[in-house]
């Protein structure tokens, strides 16, 4: 049997005819290339080109799952075979029926199409890397600073093919570029950049803007209190994906373990907050469907301050019942035993123009570029705790006026969401490309914003 | 594993003349996560992966290819993209590594009962019976049971002449309840959160858990805190209990003494230190109080950061890192080692799986054992002060510096006795004040080996597993309740 060069799709319908019974094949294959530096010299290099199917079985609503990133016949067939004993042993071991509800029969309109896949990109060619980092390289040295950060590329491509008559490919190309630029003294200012191609990424720009940030006064310091607060879009995607997970898990929510839990229907945030899930927005990196092959569509998680909808796969779908099917959200196939959540958060832009007219109102406050270290606090509260960093300041009278030690956090993000202000006009992606295990871009697309009482606890 | 040996040895050979350094390593590694919940089965995921990872240093910069082809020819293919990679990057000065000598040979990590060789029914049937415990009220939203296993074997060549094998294989579980009303949500877990606790060990590891007898207690705990009084506010004693003192000294001790993080290589992403290289060369840098001394122990039996050979192949090692209070050493790498002028490299030097390259990380971090006796003794030795147990919530600077921390539960301690339960507890330090005001550790007898299996760090990401050996602890004065 061929096993060389198969395309996903080719390589997903091989493993499926391996399984006996109900399931789905899921083929990720990854080709992707990080170039690491500090002290404005190369550190580490990755290059990674990795293949993985996994095979799910379902045998009377009980799912068995088994991964292998080794594609012969042989290992396909002992693959299907774990998958399934997997699958049977839960089935007796719980001695009656499971709660999956049956695999998704393919859409009646297809898939959505997208412009996620840039061809070069995915190539993961070291060549632009290494152009870049010398351009981030040449920045530094004229400012005078050292630098720091990551350039990546790569593609990810997806294939699927069920029992159930399921077909699908998606293909998604991602780019990143972070650039922290710190002085001798230690102060540091960061920037990010994400796109789906590799070419969208200006490394001159971005280290400008890095280092734009380290101002050469004597930090201040502010002692513990509540302050009003600009928060740059990369710290507003910090709390958005965090609350993703909080507020719209709908297995969470059908288990009264949700932020979410009572609320929807009602006000949550200020009436200027719109977020939605939005996978084919033109600014995100765009999907395709789940890993249950569900078509991705824009859901309204929160309208006008009012919170709207939570997120399904079709087993929290069926665990929360009355109506409530699939929206497209399985982070596995089979749906991930911890819930769903969003992955292409999107938070509509205000009118502010920029981060100076975001300030402009502020006597005296806090402006936070990047945060760091956030963790739960109280789930349901969407109580969560971190620190600023990278680039902090104080504001007063109406403008960014020195460098500010960096912060601790405690804070509510939905209490910050109900309490802001104001929103930036311009919303770009923001991510931190952290990439543990298999390749899977999630980043959000959001502006700064201006909100009263963020809560400064060290 | 002999085969694969000579195939990375053949690798290494040929990358002679076209790079300062290289190694070839290939990952075996399987794996099987189980989850219930309730009267239903979560998850059954089996993993197996294999493939190879070729790292050079050319021009001093580093290039790293990971491949699933094991066969000669996607050897030579990784090869060649390494060196692509690495001579398309700036170029960075020299990169010397601190010396090694070459070694052989073939390690295997415990394991009496091997998880792989068992039912899967027995396995679930095992969690089944602790969920049941958990069971009965309409308050509890959630009564879940994880099981994972994993066996990972290695080979590893070096240009420098090393050539060795390994196998470890992993076993470890846990119980959560989560309970709902009125509101509030609480969860209690046993024998420790955020999945269980893992052991360099097989399946008898688990059945040493007992997940089942403390499953009521579990439950019961989880429904009293949904209307216990919230912690209060103060400076105050705490003693923590082992668990929860093994993410303290992680966060704030184990990370903040990797030596690439002292030498700036993690700024962009894991962070700094605020301990500096120039800290370890002049030996005065009180860490702690004198009752504080912490270990760096890749030898230890059961240990997730136990090993025969690091992946650069230096030999395990047990080394102080703290002795009497006072900073001794970092954990290092050869690069790092090098760096800064030692001898030797420290042996954490680890990757995460053929596809990712070894960076520094921690083997196992542990606080050596006290005297002040058993858990039970320490409490007793404690006029006015909180029991804290089970992390819930962490967060720690990027210089390792200021930290918060929630735990599930709290209990009073009042005249040398456990009291009432206060939910919500947090307390938040500074780190060399926090570990300076450590008055007292437990015994030998209250000394248990805590695996941690979710530590990350470095670009792309990489997951690492680890465990430190720590004792019931007691600090003086810490501030209680800020969040």
């Amino acid at each position: 049997m061929t096993t060389a060069r198969q395309s996903p799709a080719e390589l997903a319908a091989r493993a499926l005819a391996f399984l006996d019974g109900d399931g789905q094949a899921t083929v990720t294959r990854e080709r992707s290339l990080m170039l690491r530096y500090a002290r404005t010299a190369p550190t580490q290099a990755t290059e990674i080109d990795d293949t993985s199917v996994h095979l799910l079985a379902v045998r009377n609503g009980h799912v068995g799952a088994a991964t292998t990133n080794v594609v012969d016949d042989d290992a396909l067939r002992a693959t299907a075979r774990r998958a399934t004993d997997a699958a049977a042993a839960a089935a007796r071991a719980a001695g009656g029926p499971g709660d999956h509800p049956g695999l998704p029969q393919p859409p009646t309109g297809g898939y959505p199409t997208h412009d996620g896949w840039d061809s070069a990109t995915a190539e993961a060619d070291p060549a632009p890397g290494g152009a870049a980092l010398r351009e981030v390289f040449a920045v530094a040295h004229e400012a005078g600073l050292e630098a720091f950060g990551t350039w990546t590329a790569g593609g990810v491509e997806t294939a699927l093919a069920s029992t159930a008559g399921v077909v699908a490919v998606d293909r998604v190309s991602d780019a990143y570029l972070k650039v922290v630029c710190r002085d001798a003294r230690g102060r540091t200012g960061w920037d990010c950049q994400a796109a789906v191609g590799a070419e969208a990424l200006d490394a001159g720009a971005g280290a400008r803007r890095a280092a734009a940030k380290v101002w050469p006064e004597e930090p201040a310091e502010l002692p513990p209190g509540e302050y009003p607060v600009v928060l740059d879009a990369d710290a507003v995607g910090a709390l958005l994906e965090m609350l993703g997970w909080l507020a719209f898990n709908g297995l969470a929510h059908a288990e009264g373990r949700g932020a979410l839990d009572g609320r929807l229907g009602t006000s949550v945030a200020a009436p200027a907050i719109d977020l939605r899930d939005e996978p084919g927005h033109a600014r995100t990196w765009p999907r395709a469907f789940d890993l249950e092959g569900v078509p991705k569509r824009a859901l309204p998680l929160i309208a006008g301050g009012i919170a709207e909808h939570v997120c399904h796969d079709t087993r929290s779908a069926a665990r929360a019942g009355d109506g409530a099917v699939s929206t497209g959200h399985a982070l596995a196939p089979g749906g991930d035993p911890h819930g769903v959540a969003p992955t292409n958060l999107v938070l509509a832009p205000g009118d502010a123009a920029d981060v100076d007219a975001l300030v402009a109102p502020i006597e005296r406050g806090i402006y936070v570029t990047r945060l760091w270290y956030v963790n739960v606090v109280h789930p349901k509260q969407t109580l969560l705790t971190g620190t600023t960093r990278d680039g902090t300041f104080l504001i007063e009278d109406g403008r960014i006026s020195r460098p500010l030690r960096d912060v601790r956090f405690t804070d509510s993000v939905l209490r910050l969401l109900a309490h802001t202000e104001a929103l930036g006009a311009t919303a770009r992606l923001v991510s931190e490309a952290e990439y543990y295990g298999r390749r899977f871009a999630v980043g959000s697309v959001c502006p700064a914003l201006r909100a009263q009482g963020f809560r400064v606890t060290g | 594993m002999r085969a694969m040996l000579d195939l990375l040895r053949l690798t290494v050979d040929r990358a002679a003349g076209r790079c300062a350094y290289a190694e070839a390593r290939h990952v075996h590694h399987r794996a099987e996560s189980l989850a219930v919940h309730d009267e239903l089965v979560d998850a059954v995921d089996a993993e197996e992966s294999e493939g190879l990872g070729i790292r050079v240093l050319v021009g001093g910069a580093w290039g790293f290819a990971a491949t699933r082809d094991v066969s000669a020819a996607g050897a030579e293919a990784a090869l060649v993209r390494a060196l692509a990679v690495a001579e398309a990057q700036p170029a960075a000065g020299a990169r010397p590594l601190a010396p090694v000598t070459p070694q052989t040979g073939h390690w295997d990590g415990p394991c009496d009962l091997d998880p792989f060789a068992l039912s899967l029914e027995e396995r679930l049937e095992h969690l089944f019976a602790a969920v049941a415990g958990m069971g009965g009220d309409a308050r509890i939203a959630r009564a879940q049971a994880s099981a994972t296993m994993t066996r990972t074997r290695k080979a590893l060549a070096t240009s420098d002449g090393t050539a060795v094998t390994q196998a470890f294989t992993t076993c470890g579980a846990g119980i959560e309840a989560t309970a709902v009303g009125d509101g509030e949500l609480q969860t209690r877990t046993y024998p420790c959160s955020h999945g269980g606790t893992v052991a360099g060990a097989g399946w008898e590891h688990v059945l040493g858990l007992d997940l089942a007898r403390h499953a009521p207690r579990v439950a019961a705990e989880a429904i009293e805190l949904l209307t216990a009084p919230e912690c209060p506010d103060g400076l105050r004693t705490i003693v923590l209990h082992g668990e929860q003192l093994a993410l303290q000294l992680h966060e704030s001790v184990a990370h903040a003494l990797e030596l690439d993080r002292m030498l700036l290589g993690e700024a962009s992403y894991a962070g700094t230190s605020w301990v500096t290289p120039e800290d370890l060369a002049g030996g005065a840098l009180r860490y702690g109080s004198d009752r504080l001394n912490v270990s760096a122990d890749a030898t230890l039996a059961g240990g997730l950061g136990s090993f025969g050979w690091d992946d650069e192949g230096v030999a395990a090692a047990r080394t102080m890192l703290v002795a009497d209070g006072v900073l001794r050493a970092a954990l290092s790498d050869r690069q790092s080692a090098a760096a800064i002028g030692l001898e030797r490299s420290g042996g954490c030097s680890r990757a995460d799986g053929f596809a990712r390259q070894p960076i520094v990380r921690m083997t196992n971090v542990s606080v050596e054992p006290g005297d002040a006796g058993s858990l039970e003794d320490l409490i007793a030795d404690t006029d006015d002060g909180l029991y804290l147990e089970s992390n819930r919530s962490w967060s720690i600077d990027d210089r390792r510096w200021q930290f918060q921390f929630a735990t599930e539960v709290a209990r009073e301690i009042r005249g040398g006795q456990l009291g009432k339960l206060y939910r919500n507890p947090s307390y938040a330090g500074i780190t060399p004040r926090f570990w300076g005001s450590l008055d007292a550790v437990c015994g030998p007898e209250a000394w248990a080996l805590h695996g941690l299996t979710n530590c990350g760090k470095g670009e792309p990401g990489q997951i690492m597993a680890v465990s430190h050996g720590t004792a019931p602890a007691r600090f003086r004065d810490v501030q209680v309740g800020v969040a």
